[in-house]
């Protein structure tokens, strides 16, 4: 369906539906806001777009969304998604799921969603803790830190993400940071524009029970990656002492070289075309001689 | 020559030797004479299992007559077996009749010569008939020369000449069956099917005829799976969702091949879990889907079957049980997934449940799937089994509905399934149900609950509501059902009542029961979830009611659909015949329990 109704553009205002209900300070709110600007900047239709989550503080984004939307069950977002794109191809998907959502127990779905790279957008929360049930450990929770299911300390060391992404396949990888406005959306908007699975990584805060997770007050600590042609540019206006790396984001080697510095860096890792699973397989049935159902039978009779 | 109306005879090999695929040839060349067949295939649990061992028995059990049959009936007439150990092994699951014949090939004789002659005198005792012979050595030479396979031709051979039937009207079965064989391979199968059709093992005067009868509508020759899967593309249903599991795992090979010719899709998932997932998101975005698998698939389906309760976005699973718990016995036959579907997931989601008896209802069942499905807008599980998923035979062809706007269903679909159509104002928990792409009409689905605006509400009102309307959906559907199908007599001293793949034994057991002047009655349900009303009234008129299923039970432990009966209708239904053997339930031993079952009443 184009978005061609000009006479009523898309506004912010638009885009709301009831209240979010988040704790104050919770990166959410500005993933919600992100997520709004860049949809008017792009004038994506409402109708045309479903949200769908899994569970977790993130997998309440579709209800603050005046979209189509689902709100779904535990880690299993991309199963649904991957049933949408199926049927109804013209739809923009936008899945939503947090670190223990994604890389727990929806790991086998984001493993194969990744893989299949079939057409959407992909936000991994990440605060590095379970949420919605009261911060227990995560599989990016940093090793010691004490939560109720580890007081003495998280025992294992985190799941990289972004080597996971990259490990299975993943046609495009960035990473970025919710409390910086405009990376955050030039970086949806670069992975809106690419055909496939757009792995996006945020680092979000959760001041309720991981505030030590990501210092939003100093950036110092990060580096931007930067390339003139493909990257997304550093943001300095919400992040003024970040480092700034020239780097092309077209080479794997290069991307799992640099995602070892994950999560200290931030910008689009890695970019390649690959076949995309959900063209290929409506492909096939559009490439197909159609039968006539009243022959359904026919091989059958004896 | 004897002539035949009705009999029964098996094929026994070792794995991997071609046995079910020469009893296909067979059952196709006497469904093309107009003999009625069913054929039962005996699948070994593992791929390929050790030769000559019990665990490779393998192989086709058929059954063949003039007129209609509707399941594999009780015992073999007669026997083809490779060699002294498949024979041992099938003897002990004593479906052998009286006086049986058993032809067993000697061909592994000289190095089992003990073995054999136990087998042979254990089969004589038992009152058996045993023939042996050997494979002639030019058979011998060309099967080496195909490195030991073809054996299953001369055996076809064997059968054929002593079913009487035309020699090069079976060749031309061959040659279809084998199309894509190189031309001297071919040309050496039809050879040892020669060999074996001129090796005279019984006498002429042995020999069998069926006549068959000129069919006066077009047949079609169908297994259960194939059925269902020709059945969700005639519904209308355009993407399909699985994982693979046995026996469920044909229907997605029969739709990978068919469905994009009919404009539909088919996707193989990396798990059950996300497969169903693929089907709530197609059916969210409009587009009706389907997913199936076996027990443990089901299992792990159990959480997205709440949240499409939840979130009304219908979904259809289809569940091919099989022996279980866990693996089980996943080439074997049972019935116990019932509870996991009726009352499986979590919290109280009510949904439907429909169970298949035979090949014309696996055709037709997606399409009354989709309509309760979509009008209710709910998750519909159908029950079929392994039995009925390899199970072919031949019927009518089927009338096709081509279903598209299920308020549209065509009668004839419903009363298969003795129901009526659904009230036109089935209330939802949400207002709004429409699917993307429809402007201002946005809205969020959830399992959360949530008030008739859709949004997320936590009052006790609210959920008690939600709660109410999709029981009430449940019972629009419980309204809807007409009475089932019955057998024998309206009342009387026995009532047998089953549902799924029992029908077949209970209408022939029913049938042989009331020409012998007892006074029983059968009743067989494929709706099995929710059950129609007043069926309190039908079991008072008869002094005692009891079950057939394929389900373990005993006096402590009541059969699943016993249990349920009792629970709907406070009656004191017993589960008296219910055998988790694995094996499909023999007519004669639903007589036989009945008629020791009334004795033991009346003496009491
Ligand atoms: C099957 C299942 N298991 C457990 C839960 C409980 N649960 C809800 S959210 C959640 C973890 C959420 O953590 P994360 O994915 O990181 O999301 P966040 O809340 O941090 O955004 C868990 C374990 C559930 N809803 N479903
Ligand atoms: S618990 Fe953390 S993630 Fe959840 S709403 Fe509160 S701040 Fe946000
Ligand atoms: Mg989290």
């Amino acid at each position: 369906m184009p978005n061609s109704d000009v006479v009523n553009p898309v506004t912010m205002k638009d885009l709301k539906s009831s209240d979010p209900r988040w704790c104050t300070g919770c990166g959410d709110y500005t993933i919600l806001v992100g997520l709004r600007k860049f949809m008017v900047q792009n004038q994506i239709f409402r109708e045309n777009t479903v949200n769908i989550s899994g569970i977790g503080c993130s997998g309440r984004i579709p209800h603050y969304m005046n979209t189509y939307g689902i709100h779904s069950i535990h880690g299993r977002a991309i199963p649904i998604a991957l049933g949408i794109a199926l049927a109804k191809p013209e739809l923009k998907l936008f899945i939503h799921s947090g670190d223990g959502d994604s890389l727990s127990i929806g790991g086998n779905h984001l493993l194969h969603g990744i893989k299949k790279n079939f057409n959407c957008v992909y936000l991994l929360f990440d605060n590095q803790i379970y949420g919605l049930t009261k911060s227990q450990t995560s599989p990016t929770t940093r090793q010691g830190l004490p939560t109720p299911s580890h007081p003495s300390g998280a025992m294992i060391e985190p799941i990289n993400p972004i080597s996971f992404a990259l490990g299975a396949g993943a046609s495009f990888v960035a990473t970025t940071a919710e409390w910086m406005g405009n990376h955050f959306v030039e970086t949806l908007d670069a992975a809106f524009k690419h055909p496939g699975f757009s792995f996006v990584h945020i680092a979000q805060r959760c001041p309720k029970f991981n505030p030590s997770a990501w210092n939003f007050q100093d950036s110092s600590w990060l580096t931007f990656l930067v390339d003139e042609q493909a990257g997304i540019a550093a943001d300095s206006k919400s992040a003024p002492d970040a480092k700034v790396q020239s780097y092309s984001p077209h080479s794997y080697e290069n991307a799992m070289a640099i995602s070892k510095d994950v999560p200290n860096v931030f910008g689009l890792v890695y970019k390649a075309e690959k076949p995309m699973y959900d063209k290929l397989v409506l492909d096939a049935t559009k490439n197909q001689k159609q039968k006539d159902l009243d022959d359904l039978l026919n091989d059958y009779i004896i | 020559m004897q002539k035949k109306s009705n009999f029964r005879f098996e094929l026994l090999m070792d794995a991997g030797n071609g046995a079910q695929k020469a009893g296909d040839i067979l059952i196709k060349a006497f469904a093309k004479k107009g003999v009625y067949v069913f054929i039962e295939p005996i699948i070994p649990a593992e791929i390929s299992p050790p030769k000559r061992t019990p665990f490779s028995l393998s192989g086709a059990v058929i059954r063949l007559s003039d007129s209609d049959i509707t399941n594999i009936g009780s015992f073999s007439d007669l026997v083809l077996v490779e060699h002294e150990i498949l024979l041992e092994r099938r003897l002990q699951d004593q479906e052998f009749t009286e006086g049986c014949t058993i032809l067993l090939d000697l061909g592994s004789k000289k190095r089992a010569q003990d073995a054999y002659e136990a087998v042979e005198k254990k089969a004589a005792d038992a009152g058996y008939n045993v023939v042996s012979f050997m494979i002639s050595e030019e058979a011998e030479a060309l099967i080496k020369s195909l490195n030991g396979n073809g054996k299953n031709m001369y055996y076809l051979g064997i059968l054929a000449c002593l079913f009487n039937v035309d020699k090069d009207f079976l060749i031309s079965f061959i040659k279809q069956t084998f199309k894509k064989l190189p031309k001297d391979k071919l040309d050496s199968n039809i050879q040892i099917f020669e060999f074996g059709f001129n090796a005279q093992v019984m006498d002429e005067a042995d020999s069998l005829l069926f006549e068959g009868i000129t069919h006066k509508n077009e047949k079609v020759l169908l297994d259960g799976n194939t059925a269902l899967a020709l059945g969700v593309i005639d519904a209308g249903i355009r993407l399909y969702a699985g994982y693979p599991i046995t026996p469920a795992s044909s229907i997605m090979h029969s739709l990978a091949r068919l469905l994009p010719a009919y404009g539909g899709v088919l996707h193989q998932a990396e798990d059950e879990i996300s497969a169903i997932g693929t089907v709530i998101g197609s059916y969210f975005a409009g587009v009706p889907a389907i997913t199936a698998t076996s027990g443990p698939g089901l299992s792990l389906k159990q959480e997205f079957i709440g949240l499409s309760v939840a979130s009304e976005i219908p979904c259809i699973v289809v569940d091919v049980q099989r022996g279980g718990p866990s693996t089980g016995l996943p080439t074997r036959t049972e019935q116990t997934d019932l509870f996991a579907a009726a009352y499986g997931s979590h919290g109280d989601g009510p949904k439907v449940v429909i169970s298949v008896a035979n090949v014309d209802d696996c055709f037709y069942v997606p399409h009354v799937a989709r309509y309760i499905a979509e009008v209710c807008r709910l998750p519909v599980i159908i029950l079929s089994d392994y039995m009925i998923s390899v199970s072919y035979r031949v019927v009518d062809k089927l009338k096709q509905s081509k279903l598209d706007d299920v308020r549209k269903i065509d009668d004839f679909v419903l009363d298969h399934f003795y129901m009526n159509r659904l009230s036109d104002s089935i209330e939802m928990v949400k207002e709004n149900q429409n699917s993307p792409g429809i402007p201002d009409q946005m809205r969020r689905v959830t399992g959360l609950n949530t008030g008739s605006s859709g949004a997320i509400e936590y009052s006790a009102d609210s959920n008690h509501r939600a709660h109410e309307v999709r029981s009430k959906k449940i019972h629009a559907v419980r309204h809807a059902l007409k009475m089932p199908e019955r057998f024998g007599s309206d009342s009387g001293d026995l009532l047998l009542v089953g549902w799924g793949s029992s029908r077949g034994a209970i209408e022939e057991a029913v049938q042989s029961l009331v020409n012998d002047g007892v006074d029983v009655g059968g009743l067989h349900f494929k709706m099995v979830y929710p059950l129609p009303l007043n069926l309190t009234d039908i079991f008072q008129s008869y002094k005692h009611v009891v079950t057939v299923e394929m389900a373990y039970g005993d006096s402590l432990k009541a059969t699943p659909f016993s249990m349920m009966l009792r629970s709907e209708t406070l009656c004191d239904v017993q589960g008296l015949i219910c055998e988790a053997k694995g094996r499909p339930i023999k007519p004669i031993y639903l007589i036989e329990k009945a008629q020791a079952f009334l004795k033991e009443v009346q003496h009491a």
